[in-house]
């Protein structure tokens, strides 16, 4: 079970209890009930209406408005076949761990959010892709699963009412890319998860030819919670453009790392500051990595940033999946740099000419870096890799590969150059490398 | 009817079929180099590089290299993308010569070379790569990186046809997609992930279907070769000239490439009626029977009897030949008339030539006539049962079933027999013990067949790749073929032989001299 | 050979999917599982009960981390050394290990015990270094606790 600090907001409330994460234990904090009235009483129109009213913006790392993304599907016309809802929970961005969190603590609480999502846009079945390294999630969602179908909150009578709906739970296989939509549902297919070319987009061609939404594990988590309180509560938190709580995690160099339900729009250093207790060690902060591993890199004088999207906009970076990764005055940006390279090029689906070549290129050039092996010219020329490979490419991985590598050479310049001149690493007392 | 919508690709508009993407629509134009088969592009060509998009294969959109600037409209905003896998829709502007679609492709080429091998100079694609041709007109260097390139596997041989080179591949998925979804064979897949992604075979399984060196020519640059062509010689070395595959009926299009007054290969050329972009491998390597030890180079006379020892026929001028037959044919002529001679067409003669073997049988008022045909396996892509190109055409002419003349030789009542090619053995109604006992057999033929050993007068005629002449496939579309090599100073169209026989004769309308002197006089200059 | 347990095990994943292929994820889960790897035969087996093209389940067993072609030790063993462990001293773990078991990353124990391995992220970044031993973390490490994991491996 995951050891994970964390602070609560209404996502986590109850995730310190063992009991939420049972079907009795859910219901006992009235758990269910919001979807009973909406499946049976509700309308999926009103619930898009809802959710768009809400605000509510993907937790997935694009942000995208989740109420928008529903409307995209059919409407009750198209009677053509089965549409599908996927829940994403293949959580692999390098710095976050919200989604364990939820899947290992409040499975039920995800259930009735994919019920919601499902009943709006009028899916039969919800694939649930959990990644497979996450052993304890499985366990977990398996046991709720089965305790929902005994239960009958899963069926063909949900919850009492007339809409059917089952869960299916897939394991993942150990792949980042299949964490990209598309990727995710080429996986489900039996195929390598290898992003599909857009069009056609899920919603008219999705998982198994049909239909389909893709939503985050955190997104769902929101749903019951909008639709219980309304969207105006929902509004009431976070900022005028990116509304809610969202589980902020916080690891590296900091005293308490862990995740942080908190508003969005609170600022970063608050977060790094106040609620993860500041850097470890007295040490001083020289860098956080705002949103998981690839969203660019702020040094300490930019941490005073709202963390929301229209804000770390202004800043070059972005909210990503809320994963905030941490480093002290000892940290080697290069070394950084190699591992995030690396990253990009161990994960890097492969079909993609930029993304391919492009992401074992910079992870050579880094290295050479770091080996003491660089040249000036090098850093021109990796800002031109990256440009090679921003927004060119099927999916965005590539921009996520970019982004980082772009983020350190704006920022800390010096650390590179540092190893080209000097031939070695300035910061002896750097984390290493494998 | 399909909805049509206009399109603006630079300045000029197309109008195109709805649900279309740009590449697509601009193929379906043909104004697309070079899917339309262009050797060169033209002024009216779309210049759209791609390396992924094949236009009789899925749309794969990796490779990237086809991106250009797109507009809904001419006010909206411009937007990079893909034009093999953007739809079509009323007034899309596409931009294929802005700065960000020239940096785009730029970026593409050099990524892709940061790992080619730099072997072109001895690279078996070399003048036929897309990738060099590319990287020349879009002005990439050959990579200025200093990390050592991808080591991979060089000369994998991948089965019967095949040698592949990993380092060159540029990972297209072309290959990948025909075996699936043109043979459905399988046999190849992209293994791993990122810059480790290889093109393998499944563990020692070799890639081998009928129609797969098909790969070869898709594959835009020189991973996949032919161990046929392989190391040949240079391709700017050859000479491209338009023909047919003789192989079956089907009449699939063909380059042949020439050199040294020799077919040195055949591709496919580009016939969405025909054969799309794809031949049968047997088919590819038929251009061998051409130059093979076993063509006829001279016209052959019998001296003895049938059934006594050799030498049976021996080399004779063509005086001598033509004088043989008209000395073997008119005794019988005047003695028994026309009853006693049949006439068998073969597929494998053009439509001149099977119109003058008519001519000819019409005048001598012969009407025992059939045609013989081989038959063989079909498949469902390509491949025909008939095997030779003109079945259709020789039925045209008005040449039927071989079994009535079949039925008459064998029932004792022919006693000549004039026969185009060797194929009337092939459904066994016949055979040389059922020609033994006749008086008289002309044959012409490209190849030494056992119709020799029945044969009183043999004339070498020429293959498809020989002449200028046509063929009708078998979904009756007539083919124009042109010579692409001259064959031996003897060897000659059927129609040209039979016209001398005609006049030795003294048939009305036959007369010598014809063809030949306009031929010496147009060079014998394929070469 | 794909036995007749498995096979059980692999109709019922098609089951849960409307197209047949969608169970071959799953069903390599099921191999990996039960017979430790993938092998080619068992590659071509799944290839024709799948319908698909012997290549493609190379494809896949080659494109997931989590299926191999031929064993790797009882106890698979991966360290995360991604940036939020690396900061947390995981490649020092990484290195401790190494000697403790007297093999390098990608190696296997010469009693086929042990498997070590390192990963990309694995999720548990607050609770650096970590490692994952099959379906398990272990979080919040030191060089020894993780020798004690290890060393109570059967
Ligand atoms: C390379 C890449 C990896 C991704 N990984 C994940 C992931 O692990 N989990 C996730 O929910 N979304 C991930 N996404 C985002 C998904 O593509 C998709 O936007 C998201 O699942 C949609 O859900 P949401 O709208 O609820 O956020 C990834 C995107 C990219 C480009
Ligand atoms: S951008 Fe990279 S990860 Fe995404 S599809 Fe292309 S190659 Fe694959
Ligand atoms: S071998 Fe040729 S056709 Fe096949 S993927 Fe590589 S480059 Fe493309
Ligand atoms: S299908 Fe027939 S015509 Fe076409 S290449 Fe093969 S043998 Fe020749
Ligand atoms: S031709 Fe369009 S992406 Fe390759």
């Amino acid at each position: 079970m995951q050891k994970v600090p964390f602070t609560t907001g209404y996502l986590t409330a109850h995730c310190g209890d063992d009991a939420y994460g049972t079907l009795d234990g859910y219901k006992a904090e009235g758990g269910y009930e919001t979807a009973r009235r909406v499946l049976k009483k509700g309308t999926p129109e009103d619930l898009i209406e809802t959710l768009k009213a809400s605000g509510l913006q993907g937790r997935g790392g694009a942000s995208f408005i989740a109420g928008q993304k529903w409307s995209f599907m059919p409407g009750a016309e198209d009677d053509t076949g089965p549409r599908y809802l996927v829940c994403n929970a293949d959580e692999s961005e390098p710095g976050s761990f919200k989604d364990r969190l939820l899947l290992e603590r409040a499975p039920h609480l995800l259930l009735e959010g994919i019920l919601l999502a499902a009943f709006a846009i009028r899916a039969e079945k919800t694939f649930l892709y959990v990644r497979g390294e996450y052993g304890e999630a499985i366990r977990v969602l398996t046991r709720a699963i089965e305790e929902a179908r005994a239960g009958k909150v899963l069926g063909p009578r949900a919850l009492g009412s007339r809409f059917a709906h089952d869960v299916v739970l897939v394991r993942g296989a150990g792949a980042y890319i299949c964490g990209e939509e598309t990727g995710l549902l080429e996986s489900l297919e039996g195929k390598k998860g290898q992003p599909r070319k857009k069009p056609p987009y899920p919603a008219e061609n999705g998982v198994f030819g049909r239909p389909t939404t893709v939503n985050n594990v955190e997104t769902l988590c929101h749903v019951p919670h909008i639709v219980e309180k309304g969207a105006d509560w929902f509004r009431g938190i976070g900022t005028a453009e990116s509304p809610g709580n969202t589980l902020f995690g916080v690891s590296g160099h900091v005293v308490r790392p862990g995740l942080y339900e908190l508003p969005l729009g609170t600022p970063l250093d608050e977060i790094v500051f106040e609620h993860a207790g500041g850097v470890a060690g007295g040490r001083k902060l020289k860098a956080v990595i705002p949103g998981g591993l690839s969203m660019a890199v702020l040094p300490a004088g930019q941490v005073d940033v709202p963390m929301a999207n229209e804000f770390l906009r202004e800043r070059q970076t972005a909210l990503g999946t809320g994963g905030i990764i941490v480093m002290d005055d000892t940290t080697c940006m290069v070394r950084v740099a190699c591992i995030i390279t690396h990253f990009f090029r161990e994960e890097s689906c492969g079909q993609c000419t930029q993304c391919r070549e492009g992401t074992g290129w910079m992870n050579r050039i880094v290295s050479r870096i770091e080996r003491g092996e660089g040249r000036f010219e090098d850093l021109a020329l990796l800002k031109d890799v990256c440009a090679k490979m921003e927004g060119k490419t099927i999916c965005a991985f590539a921009d996520a590969a970019a982004w980082p590598v772009q983020g350190l050479l704006r920022h800390f310049p010096q650390d590179f150059q540092s190893h080209v001149t000097h031939g070695q690493c300035p910061y002896p007392g750097s984390f290493v490398l494998a | 009817m399909t909805e049509r919508v206009r399109i603006r690709v630079d300045d000029v508009e197309y109008e195109v079929d709805a649900g279309r993407t740009v590449l697509q629509a601009l193929d379906d134009c043909g104004a697309l180099f070079p899917e339309r088969d262009g050797k060169r592009p033209e002024q009216t060509d779309a210049l759209i590089p791609h390396y992924c998009w094949h236009p009789k294969l899925s749309i794969d959109g990796s490779c990237r290299l086809c991106q250009v600037e797109v507009r809904a409209g001419a006010d909206a905003p411009p937007k990079l993308a893909i034009a093999c896998n953007t739809p079509v829709s009323e007034g899309l502007v596409v931009d294929t010569k802005s700065e960000t679609v020239a940096a785009a492709r730029q970026g593409v080429m050099e990524l892709l070379l940061i790992n080619h091998p730099l072997d072109c100079p001895i690279c078996d694609q070399a003048g036929e790569c897309k990738l060099q041709d590319y990287a020349y007109t879009h002005g990439v260097d050959h990579a200025r990186t200093r990390e050592p390139r991808r080591k991979a596997k060089k000369r994998v041989d991948l089965g019967p046809t095949i040698v592949f080179d990993q380092e060159r591949c540029i990972l297209c998925r072309r290959c990948v997609r025909f075996c699936r979804e043109v043979t459905g064979t399988g046999e190849l897949g992209v293994f791993d992930r990122g810059d480790r992604s290889v093109l393998e075979t499944f563990p020692d399984e070799p890639l081998d279907n009928a129609y797969s060196m098909n790969v070869a020519d898709i594959c835009p640059v020189g991973a996949l070769t032919t161990k046929d062509f392989r190391f040949k010689m240079r391709v700017w070395f050859l000479e491209d000239v338009d023909g047919i595959c003789t192989g079956c009926s089907r009449g699939c299009n063909v380059h042949i490439g020439v050199a040294k007054n020799a077919v040195q290969r055949y591709l496919p050329r580009r016939n969405d009626a025909v054969n799309g972009t794809w031949m049968c491998d047997d088919g590819r390597l038929s251009y061998h029977e051409i130059a093979r030890e076993d063509r006829l180079t001279t016209c052959l006379v019998r001296e003895q009897a049938i059934g006594e020892d050799s030498p049976q026929l021996r080399p004779a001028s063509l005086d001598e030949a033509v004088a043989a037959v008209a000395a073997r044919l008119r005794p019988l002529l005047d003695a028994k008339g026309p009853g006693v001679i049949a006439g068998i067409a073969s597929a494998h003669a053009s439509n001149e030539d099977l119109r003058a073997f008519k001519t000819f049988l019409d005048v001598l008022d012969v009407d025992t006539i059939g045609l013989a045909v081989a038959r063989g396996d079909s498949d469902d892509l390509l491949v025909e049962a008939e095997k030779g190109a003109n079945g259709a055409g020789a039925r045209a002419v008005g040449f039927g079933a071989l079994a009535p003349v079949a039925d008459r030789i064998r029932g004792g009542g022919i006693e000549a027999l004039i026969v185009l090619g060797h194929d009337l053995f092939a459904d066994g109604s016949l055979d040389a013990r059922a020609l033994a006992g006749l008086d008289t057999v002309v044959a012409f033929d490209t190849h030494r067949s056992p119709v020799e050993r029945v044969a009183h007068v043999v004339f070498p005629v020429r293959h498809a790749a020989e002449k200028d002449a046509s063929y009708t496939n078998s979904a009756g579309i007539v083919q124009p073929v042109q010579r692409a090599v001259v064959p031996g100073p003897e060897v000659r169209d059927e129609g040209d032989f039979l016209q001398r026989i005609g006049a030795a004769l003294g048939l009305a309308g036959f007369e010598t001299e014809t063809e030949t002197e306009a031929e010496s006089k147009a060079g014998d200059g394929a070469e | 050979m794909i036995g007749e347990t498995l096979r059980a095990r692999i109709d019922a994943e098609i089951a849960r999917f409307p197209v047949k292929r969608g169970g071959l994820l799953g069903a390599l889960h099921i191999v990996q599982e039960g017979q430790g790897c993938v092998s080619l035969a068992a590659s071509k087996e799944l290839a024709a009960i799948f319908d698909v093209f012997p290549v493609e389940v190379i494809e896949l067993v080659r494109f997931y981390n989590f299926f191999h072609e031929s064993p790797r030790g009882r106890h698979q063993v991966y360290v995360c050394t991604n940036l939020p462990c690396a900061l947390r001293g995981a490649n020092v773990l990484l290195k401790g290990l190494e000697q403790h078991l007297g093999v390098g990353v990608g190696e296997t124990t010469a009693d086929g015990r042990v498997h070590l391995g390192r990963e990309e992220c694995l999720g548990a970044c607050a609770n650096a270094p970590m490692i994952r031993v099959g379906g398990v973390y272990h979080e919040d490490l030191d060089l020894a606790g993780a020798c004690a994991v290890l060393d109570a491996l059967e």
